[in-house]
Order: C-alpha cells, then structure tokens, then sequence
C-alpha cells in the first residue's frame, strides 16, 4: 500500500492560518491502514491544531470527514455537500488523492497534511518498509523477487556495485546489498543462470507521469481519444 | 446474478472454513458484551449518519457470527442478503476499536474468505442501494465514464 | 431447599465458576500460538524527546480517543457497575456472616446501610443497560435475546438480594430464590458472554493493532 505519514504541526498551521473555516478530509484507504490519516487521524490532528490556534489565536474552525478512498471520484462526491461552506479543504490522503480532491474542487485550496512516502509494506504496527518504486517494467521474476530498482540504493540491473561490505549496502550500512540478496536467493533455488545475461539499459518510463489502462477496459476509452 | 442462476452453496467448504477457525469465532463471539463501543471508531459509520448497519461489529456478527450459530447451514439468499456487510459496508481499514479487543477486521476478513468461495465477493463499482453514487462524475470536457456503464462488472 | 442451595449447590457453583475460568485460560492458551516476530535490524531508531506541551497535548489526544473521552457517561457507569458487582458480595455483612459461621474467618465489611445504596444504584444501571439496549439504534441491532438474559442473569442475584434485604415478599422464597440466581451467575461466568470477565483480559494481547498490549504477543 502508499506509505504516509503526518506532516509537522508548525508546517500544517503554516498551510492553512490563512483560513477560516477548513475541512480536514481523511481517507479511510492505505493512509488509514497506515496510521497516517483515517479517522483518528483526522480527530487527533484537529485537536492539535484547534489547541495551537488557540494558543496562538489564530481563529480557525477546523471539522473533520473521512471518505472510503480519495482516489476515487465517487467517494470523494460525498463530500459535495459539505465542500462549499469552506474555505481550505486539508487532505489526509496520499498525494495522488490530494490532486485528486483538488481536481474535483478546482475552487478550493485543497492542502495535504501528510507526506507521501512510499509504496511498502507493513512489517509491525507503526513500521513500514518501502518494496516498490512503480517503475512500470517488473523484473521480479527474474531476480528472485526482489527488487532491484527499489532494494538497491543505485538501482542497478547488472549484480552489486563494488560497494558492499559484509552484505551491507554502501549508502546505507543498515540496508542489506540487495545483488547480494538477489544472489543468494537465486543461488538457493538454482535459479543463478537467471542474472547470468546482462540486462540492457533501462527506459524509465516513471519519468512521466504514470498511466494504466487495464486491457479488459481499453474498449470503454478507445472511443473518447480519436 | 439472478438468483437462480447461483450455483447451490457448498456448504462443506463453509464447514471446514468453519472448523479451521473455531477457536477464535466462537471466543470472539462469546467475548462480545454487544457494547456497541466499537462504532464511532468506523469512518464509514460516522459518515453515514451513524447508520448501524456500519458498526463494525454488526457487520461480522450478522454474517460470519451467524453462520457459525447456523453452523454452516446457510443458503446462497442468506448469503447474498448479507454479503454488502462485510464487502460494500467495510474498507478493511483495520482501525476499529473494541474495548475486549475483538479482531474484528480478521473476522470480517475470514467472513470474506468464506463468502469468496462460495462465489459472493465484492463487486466494484458498489451500485445497489447507490444509484447517484456511481457514474455520476464527469470531467468538464469529456465524460470519460458513461453513466450507466459504471455497473458492469456486476454482471459479469 | 435452602439448606441445598447454601451447601451443595454453592460448592459446585464455586467449583464450576473457578474451574470454569481455568478452563476457558487455558482453551485461550492452547488455541493461540506465539507471533512471528519480525526484528528490527537497522540501528536503533531512539522517539524524539517530547517537551512538556507535547507531551501534555499527547495526554489529551489520548484522553479523547479513550472510551472516558468518547463516551464519558457510558465509561462512568460501567467502570461504577463492575466495581460494585464485585464489591457488594465481597464486603456484604450478610456474606461476611455466612462465611463466618461455616469457617470462623470473616473479610472486612461494608456497613449494610451503603451496601443497601450501592445496591440500589446498579439495580439502576442494570436498568440503564436495558433501556440502552431497547433504545439507542446501534445497541439494539445486535442484541438478542441472549444480551436480555445475560443481563438479566447479572441483575437479578442483586434485585433478589435487595429484596431480601428489605424483606419484601416472602422472606424465605426470595433468600432461596436470591441463592439460586447467584449461583447460576457463577455457573454462567465462564460458559457465556458473562465470560468477558476472563477474555478481557486476554484478548488483546491476541490482536496485532494499535489496540494491543504486549505488542500482541500472541496471535491465533
């Protein structure tokens, strides 16, 4: 799922001093599974600003609304309702919902209040760990199910840098070398001939914007482009 | 699906889910004061208007709780009745609050399991009960969703 | 009959009622195994020290996210309702005394007089819980008949003792009759929803989530 966490207070009160009246929209998908902005979420940052704004006396009146997903147009719809009587929506959502929000409201500043971290998953309670970089041409199969572009602080294609010392990544001496992984992985289920041929250079295509268009439901768009 | 074109329940497959998970489904459920606490801690329940039917444990109780009761002698209408309860009704956002602390989104998630294999699982867009909400968004050039397409896949 | 219910019948309840929470700990045990735990290999990461209006800002998040901030009435009444559940038939003078005549030991007592109110108070909660049940939407959708019994099972050995106490009725019925509904409430402890008496204790420690105590040391 998208990894977030919670922005600083100072730089969430920064964002929105400038309004009177703000809804904090919290989304109920990964940013509340990952503790960073579903409902509690939602409650607990409204707490801490209507407290600081009183400290400071800023005259804020902040409510709160959560939504299934903010990546979704029609979850977003249910808050048509309440949207007008605002002046700031602050969004609790990965950066993709925040645009999305804003996108629908195209009137109202739609502000984050988290930032957006990674794609990774869920170790423990509280502990996230990044695993994908979206890159759009997965090379799973090949490197026994790790990755090279995320794993691998210079995302190489062709076997470790010659940076590793005791397994341990150059970058970061807490990070496993990822080649190292992929080698003993590999070297394990026989599969070694897999990274025996060297991978050519890479298109990145996430230097664009990402787009995805299942197959199953091109039939629906084709028609919309000409 | 038209009911009758339902394929009749296994009700095997259910009893051995059943068995497999005993232990905690009947605990859980014998651990439910029926409090009700749980509910303000379900975003979808406070955004419905506190509509009960959201409370989290409503929603595993009056499915997986009662085919544990029935022992797993349910109908494929028993299931379709009361299958919005744990798919449309739940993001399985794993946030609710039980003051016993029940695992009520692992149960919602081993009701799903159990409803998954008999053939019920959630169909996306969600339209019953929903007509506004679904293919009601349009851009302001082009409508890149028809209305009235948006529930395919409900029949599928 | 009463000789039978204050003999006989209090010692298999008592029995029943102890085993029983044996039992159901150790069904706990046994159905639940140890969790994978997952190290954390990186350096240590140390919290940030919190500064006095941080951490009294964390004090009153968790204050309103705790069921005393959310639901203050129904966290008052039902902390007040299991604190006298145990407290009235532990320190009632009238127990104090049974126990003394069978044993020639005796715990401290509760002067009758507060033992009288107090009983009158969770008689008055136990109504408060019916009335939440038949009438706050959320409650009664998932209650059945069984919740009614259960509250009823816990209500009536105080109603019965409250009239006993008073000698309404027949005085020599209600005493029989406020033995017997005590000892079934014994009996009913460990094998019904009363049996949150033992789970409360056990199941978070089962559940892998913010809730948890233990980090959720053991899972199913």
């Amino acid at each position: 799922m998208v990894i977030a966490e919670v922005k600083p207070l100072a730089e969430i009160l920064e964002l929105i001093k400038q309004y009177k009246r703000v809804l904090n929209t919290g989304c109920g998908g990964c940013t509340a599974v990952c503790l960073a902005g579903g409902q509690k979420e939602v409650d607990t940052l409204n707490t801490k600003l209507e407290l600081s704004c009183r400290e400071q006396k800023i005259p804020l009146e902040i409510s709160g609304f959560t939504v299934e997903r903010q990546c979704d147009m029609q979850f977003n719809a249910e808050l048509d309702h309440l949207v007008a009587s605002y002046d700031a929506l602050l969004s609790m959502a990965c950066g993709a919902g925040v645009q999305f929000l804003a996108e629908r409201y195209p009137d109202k500043p739609v502000l984050p209040a988290v930032n957006t971290t990674f794609v990774g998953v869920n170790k423990d309670i509280g502990w996230y760990e990044e695993r994908c970089q979206s890159c759009g041409d997965c090379v799973l199969g090949i490197t026994g199910g790790i990755c090279p572009v995320t794993m691998c602080a210079k995302s190489l294609f062709n076997g470790p840098c010659g940076g590793p010392q005791d397994g341990h990544c150059e970058v970061d001496t807490d990070t496993p070398c990822a080649w190292i992984n992929i080698y003993e992985r590999l070297k394990a289920q026989g599969r070694l001939d897999n990274i025996l041929k060297v991978f050519p250079a890479r298109e990145w295509q996430n230097q664009t914007q990402g787009k995805l268009l299942l197959e199953d439901y091109k039939h629906r768009y084709v028609k919309e482009t000409k | 699906m038209p009911a009758g074109q339902r394929k009749p329940v296994d009700t095997k497959k259910i009893k051995a889910l059943l068995d497999q998970h005993k232990g905690k489904i009947q605990v859980s459920l014998a651990a439910c004061a029926s409090c009700s606490l749980c509910a303000e801690s379900c975003f979808l329940y406070m955004g419905n208007n506190r509509d009960p039917h959201y409370m989290p444990s409503y929603k595993w109780i009056s499915s997986l709780g009662t085919i544990y009761r029935k022992r797993g002698n349910v109908d494929s209408t028993f299931l379709e009745k009361t299958q919005d309860r744990i798919w449309k009704n739940c993001v399985l956002c794993m946030r609710c609050y039980c003051p016993f602390g029940i695992d009520i989104p692992g149960l919602i998630a081993l009701a799903r399991g159990m409803y998954r294999s008999q053939g019920f699982y959630g169909m996306y867009p969600y339209t019953a009960g929903a007509p506004e909400a679904c293919g009601s968004y349009t851009t302001d050039e082009s409508s890149t969703q028809e209305p009235g397409t948006a529930g395919a896949g409900t029949g599928k | 009959m009463y000789e039978l219910a204050r003999g006989p019948l209090m010692w298999a309840a008592t029995v029943i009622f102890l085993a029983g929470i044996v039992y159901r700990s150790i069904q706990l045990y046994l159905l639940t195994g140890k969790k994978e735990r997952v190290l954390y290999t990186a350096t240590p990461v140390k919290p940030k020290d919190r500064t006095p209006e941080e951490r009294k800002m964390d004090f009153i998040i968790a204050f309103r996210h705790s069921l005393l901030g959310t639901h203050p009435i129904m966290a008052i009444i039902s902390t007040v309702f299991h604190t006298f559940i145990f407290i009235i038939p532990i320190f009632l003078l009238g127990h104090n005394l049974l126990i003394y005549e069978s044993w020639g030991i005796s715990l401290f007592s509760l002067p009758d007089g507060l033992c009288d109110t107090l009983t009158a108070i969770f008689v008055l909660i136990g109504l408060f819980f019916l009335l939440r049940r038949l009438i706050v939407p959320q409650v009664r959708i998932i209650s059945t008949a069984y919740d009614y019994l259960v509250l009823a099972i816990t209500v009536a050995p105080f109603l019965t003792g409250f009239f006993a106490y008073h000698q309404w009725f027949d005085y020599k019925t209600v005493i029989i009759i406020h033995m017997l509904v005590g000892e079934l409430m014994l009996i009913t402890i460990p094998f019904t929803k009363i049996g949150h008496m033992v789970f409360f204790f056990f199941v978070r420690i089962l559940i892998g989530s913010e809730h948890s105590f233990w980090r959720g040391s053991r899972t199913w």
